[in-house]
């Protein structure tokens, strides 16, 4: 479990890591909840954190309530936590990025924050270039969490277009890719279930 | 008195001479039934026996010996040690003997259960119970009287994925009705809960139109929850129960639940201004029925559906067209609203801020994918499963004497 939570708070954070410690996050609540007050001890931040960052609002949504009241009231890194968890389950795009950058965090969390942040920098872009045709510079800026000059610019790396007088981006669309390695056994299983030989 | 504790001195004994073989451990079964009143006159005196036997190889003789230890009143005192000793024997256990003699074990287990609820700790039971499920089962397919303590553990202790991973299972053996309604609604409420409505909405399905002679709590709320998860899934409920529903939830179930069934009416009118009104006029009522989450729910389900039908009719049109159909406040609340669509994939779309206008595009699947062949593939093979199972449970129906009897007449 120690060595799980080095690896999330360390510099270079990855997926895997991260959804390891959860997964141990939530078993070991559950059997350390056999017989041991472990409540206080508990790293309800980082346990938050973990599932913000593998995208279970829910599941945080669930921890945040069953934290007690006394940990919520003595430990102001836990409710910055879950700010961050509010923001995205209302949807508030733009307070996602402000409930990051306005709390101080702690070393332990730090690592997790910053990997999140970039994170969810990466999937605001994916969700306008899937969303949007046009958009002003003002609301990328709002959704990726930078100003007005590094939000174009992000845009224009991602090979968006923008013409200056309106500050409206273009966006590119994505070119679907998709791999397809036919498995030929699957095709000649479903092939043999309408004709039987 | 000191004659009777040496004989279960001696059943001890017998315990750990006879727990080798599968004839010996039968052996010890008989053995063990004969001499249940011993244990019960015994019952206070029996604990310290326990550190003599292992859970594991003598789960039989542990067995007995805990169910009538525990059959006597426990203060609150003894509680959390006699919880952590019953999980630690479940979590021992050897299936293959506690399975001998399931109703011991089922009642050990309840006993469990009550001592954790009085404890107020649910998440202590949770892990337990699961593992006390896969040792009973005789497969995955059997419903034991145990799954439903269990689902109330998960929804207590606000831990959900495990609940979800016995929800997996298909169920085609019952022990007890009132599991199988019990298991359905707890069930429906932890698929709530993560929003996976669609099993929710076949679970409390199964539990409306379960057989039955008289109506139960159970149903009645199972029944208000299912009006408002069909319509948050499906965007419309229809009061007109299937064939196979009992004639007497039929006739009943509408007379508990006027409220909902007038929130379906308001909803089929697709007016978000009356759908507030009816659900403010029935506030308490939802309150009441702890429903209020599932109904806010609704309502803003409302705005997705009514824009949804909107895709229908136009190809493109105006944030402030969409908003004043749909009664949003302004165009930017209708921008966000069919953004958020877009993430969850309800829609398909582009917002151009430009000119402030919203295309709706068609679904891009083509179904030419590998995914799509999997998905395929598998359905088919569950469908084929299903069917032979469908044909085998024909085939004993009609050799059944009590049918057979029905049938003639």
């Amino acid at each position: 479990m120690e060595l799980l939570w080095g690896n999330a708070s360390g510099a270079v954070v990855n997926q895997v890591a991260l959804e390891a410690c959860v997964k141990a996050c939530n078993e070991g609540r559950v059997v350390s909840s056999q017989g041991v007050v472990f409540q206080d001890e508990w790293p309800y931040a980082i346990h938050l954190l973990g599932h913000i960052y593998i995208n279970y609002i829910n599941s945080a949504r669930f921890l945040w309530n069953s934290i007690p009241l006394a940990v919520k009231e003595s430990q102001p890194e836990v409710l910055a936590a879950w700010k961050i968890g509010q923001k995205l389950w209302t949807r508030d795009y733009a307070g996602v990025h402000e409930a990051i950058r306005e709390f101080n965090w702690s070393p332990e969390a730090q690592g997790s924050v910053t990997s999140f942040s970039e994170l969810y920098t990466e999937r605001m872009f994916d969700l306008l270039v899937s969303a949007y045709s046009t958009i002003s510079t003002q609301d990328t800026a709002l959704f990726l969490g930078l100003n007005a000059d590094d939000a174009a610019n992000y845009a224009l790396e991602g090979g968006w277009t923008l013409d200056h007088a309106s500050q409206m981006l273009t966006v590119k669309k994505q070119a679907v890719a998709t791999e397809q390695k036919l498995d030929l056994s699957k095709l000649q299983h479903l092939t043999e279930i309408c004709f039987p030989p | 008195m000191n004659l009777n504790m040496n004989s279960v001195e001696t059943l001890v004994a017998q315990i750990h001479g006879l727990s080798g073989s599968i004839s010996d451990i039968n052996q010890l079964h008989s053995l063990l039934k004969q001499s249940e009143d011993l244990f019960q006159s015994e019952s206070t005196r029996l604990a310290p026996l326990l550190t003599e036997l292992d859970p594991f190889m003598h789960s039989l003789g542990y067995l007995y010996i805990l169910d009538a230890c525990t059959s006597a009143p426990i203060s609150k005192e003894q509680a959390s040690e006699l919880v952590l000793s019953i999980a630690r024997f479940i979590n021992l256990c050897a299936a293959e003997q506690i399975r001998l003699a399931p109703d011991k074990f089922t009642s050990v287990c309840k006993r469990f259960k009550d001592q954790v609820m009085l404890l107020e700790d649910p998440m202590q039971g949770v892990a337990p119970m699961l593992t006390a499920i896969r040792k009973l089962q005789l497969s995955s397919e059997h419903l034991t009287t145990l799954h439903p303590d269990f689902l109330l553990f998960c929804l207590l202790a606000k831990c959900y994925k495990p609940g979800l991973s016995i929800l997996e299972d298909d169920i085609f053996d019952v022990d007890q009705p009132r599991d199988f309604f019990l298991y359905c609604y707890y069930g429906g409420m932890i698929c709530i809960g993560q929003k996976k409505f669609s099993k929710a909405l076949e679970l409390l399905h199964n539990v409306v139109t379960a057989p039955m002679s008289i109506l139960n709590a159970i149903v009645v709320e199972a029944y208000k929850k299912y009006i408002l998860v069909s319509l948050i899934h499906v965007g419309q409920f229809s009061i007109s129960f299937p064939k196979y529903t009992s004639s007497v939830a039929q006739r009943n179930l509408k007379n508990f639940s006027q409220p909902y069934l007038e929130l379906a009416n308001s909803y089929g009118a697709g007016k978000i201004s009356e759908l507030e009104l009816c659900v403010q006029a029935h506030n308490e009522k939802f309150e009441f029925d702890k429903n209020l989450g599932l109904v806010k729910q609704v309502v803003s389900c409302m705005y997705k559906r009514n824009i949804q039908r909107l895709t229908q009719t136009y190809l493109t049109l105006s944030l402030q067209d969409i908003a004043n159909t749909v009664q949003l406040n302004s165009a930017k609340e209708a921008e966000m609203h069919v953004l958020q669509m877009i993430q969850d994939g309800e829609i398909y779309a582009t917002i151009n801020q430009k000119d402030g206008m919203v295309r709706f595009l068609e679904d891009p699947e083509q179904y030419k994918t590998c995914e799509m062949i999997e998905r395929i593939d598998s359905s088919i093979q569950r469908i084929m499963m299903l069917s032979r199972k469908l044909t085998d449970m024909d085939e004993q129906l009609s050799c059944d004497p009590l049918y057979l009897a029905k049938v003639s007449l």
